[in-house]
């Protein structure tokens, strides 16, 4: 809603104009005339390139593809719009919750929460406000300050002591080049740049240093998309490379492949999964180098009813989680 | 034990301490100055940060009635 008109803002990418640009740069200038009939391809403004996509959605189709948000237990959302901006939410959760722990098997903790949420969306000003039955408050505001700059700030906030996050972002768009500023609670200081260098392909880089551990650390990423597939590579002083690659093979399927290596832990993980977007529902699927496989469903029972199934097995580790649920409201 | 070993060097030093002291003295207090306001910025924002989004909400165009806080429909 408000939030896209905010993207939709960008500017378009120009088509490629006839105007002189460098020599020797489209392919028009060097092929012959004859070819021109068949297949012309277009020549490239290099002083027009379009804006990339921020740096930390670089990987953002394969994360949508691959990694859906899977639950055990019973979801329920509720969403009621009282306005065209304004709207509250109600979500009940029961089932178990993972908590991730120090031993190689994570423990499952059951939990059973109600969560009480309030959107306000303009396409200057997002404020998304979630707090639960527990007192955990999380805070979302994005807000425009002027057509470049853009301030975001992020917050969890807790009853217990000493475990509230906290995060701000100022991005600054240009026209080829997008750039963000992050100031984190626990001393955190980051940053990030990413530039288009053609059409195609965009470049970026980022640094960030942790005050309270002394940890710095800086990471490259590129992402290379065309209409049809987008490939992106990060690499990480962390120890981290990840890559990732998209095929939409067509205007309903598309399948992604996913690489992450961790050379602090020597831990490789590969997953291969498939996106259908069907005119009633949507379902991924997906299988992991781990052996474990996963699935998710969202149907559309009627306007603004969907129904959620999620299912992910592993027989190595012998986890088997189930969730069902539904989704009312936009 | 530490603070007898600081006595000791505040004696030694004499006036050059104690301009330093009041430099350090003064990031102190900002530093207390501002954990200060972060705490009583993180309480405010917990709990008004969703009053703030309604009241905000109620208050745009077009306005909704009171009731349709409440109300599933």
């Amino acid at each position: 809603m408000g939030s896209s008109v905010s993207h939709a803002a960008a500017p378009p990418p120009p088509p490629p104009s006839p105007s002189p640009s460098p020599s020797s740069v489209g392919l028009a200038a060097a092929l012959p005339r004859k070819q021109d009939e068949k297949a012309e391809p277009e020549k490239v403004d290099w002083l027009n390139l379009p804006c990339p996509i921020p740096f930390e959605e670089i990987q953002r189709e394969a994360l949508m593809s691959l990694k859906p948000e899977l639950f055990e237990g019973l979801r329920f959302d509720f969403t009621k719009g009282l306005n065209q901006r304004f709207s509250l939410s109600h979500s009940v959760f029961m089932g178990s919750m993972e908590v991730p722990s120090q031993a190689s098997d994570t423990l499952k903790v059951p939990t059973a929460h109600y969560e009480f949420g309030a959107n306000f969306l303009d396409p200057k000003l997002m404020l998304v406000g979630r707090v639960l039955t527990d007192g955990r408050l999380n805070a979302r505001v994005k807000s425009d300050l002027t057509d470049n700059l853009t301030m975001k700030m992020n917050a969890q906030l807790t009853n217990e002591p000493h475990f509230s996050q906290g995060m701000f972002n100022f991005d600054y768009k240009g026209t080829d080049f997008r750039s963000q500023l992050q100031i984190g609670n626990n001393a955190f200081y980051g940053g990030n740049y990413i530039q288009s260098v053609s059409p195609h392909l965009s470049l970026g880089t980022e640094i960030f240093w942790l005050g309270h551990q002394r940890k710095s650390g800086i990471g490259f990423a590129a992402r290379y998309n065309t209409d049809n597939m987008v490939a992106t590579g990060q690499v990480a002083s962390t120890g981290i490379v990840a890559l990732s690659y998209v095929q939409k093979v067509s205007e309903k399927v598309s399948l992604a492949s996913d690489f992450m290596y961790n050379h602090l832990t020597q831990d490789v993980t590969s997953s291969f999964g498939y996106d259908y977007i069907l005119r009633q529902c949507r379902l991924r699927g997906r299988i992991d180098s781990n052996g474990a496989f996963a699935a998710f469903l969202e149907e559309r029972l009627n306007m603004g009813v969907n129904f959620i199934l999620s299912a992910e097995v592993d027989h190595r580790k012998k986890d088997y989680k189930f969730g069902f649920g539904m989704t009312v409201g936009e | 034990m530490a603070s007898k070993a600081s006595l000791k060097g505040k004696g030694k030093a004499g006036k050059g301490s104690k301009a330093s002291e009041e430099g350090s003295s003064a990031a102190k207090c900002v530093k207390e100055w501002s954990t200060w306001a972060m705490k009583k910025a993180k309480v405010i924002t917990h709990y008004g940060f969703i009053p703030l989004i309604i009241v905000i909400g109620m208050n745009s165009e077009p306005k909704p009635q009171l009731y349709q806080l409440l109300s599933p429909v």
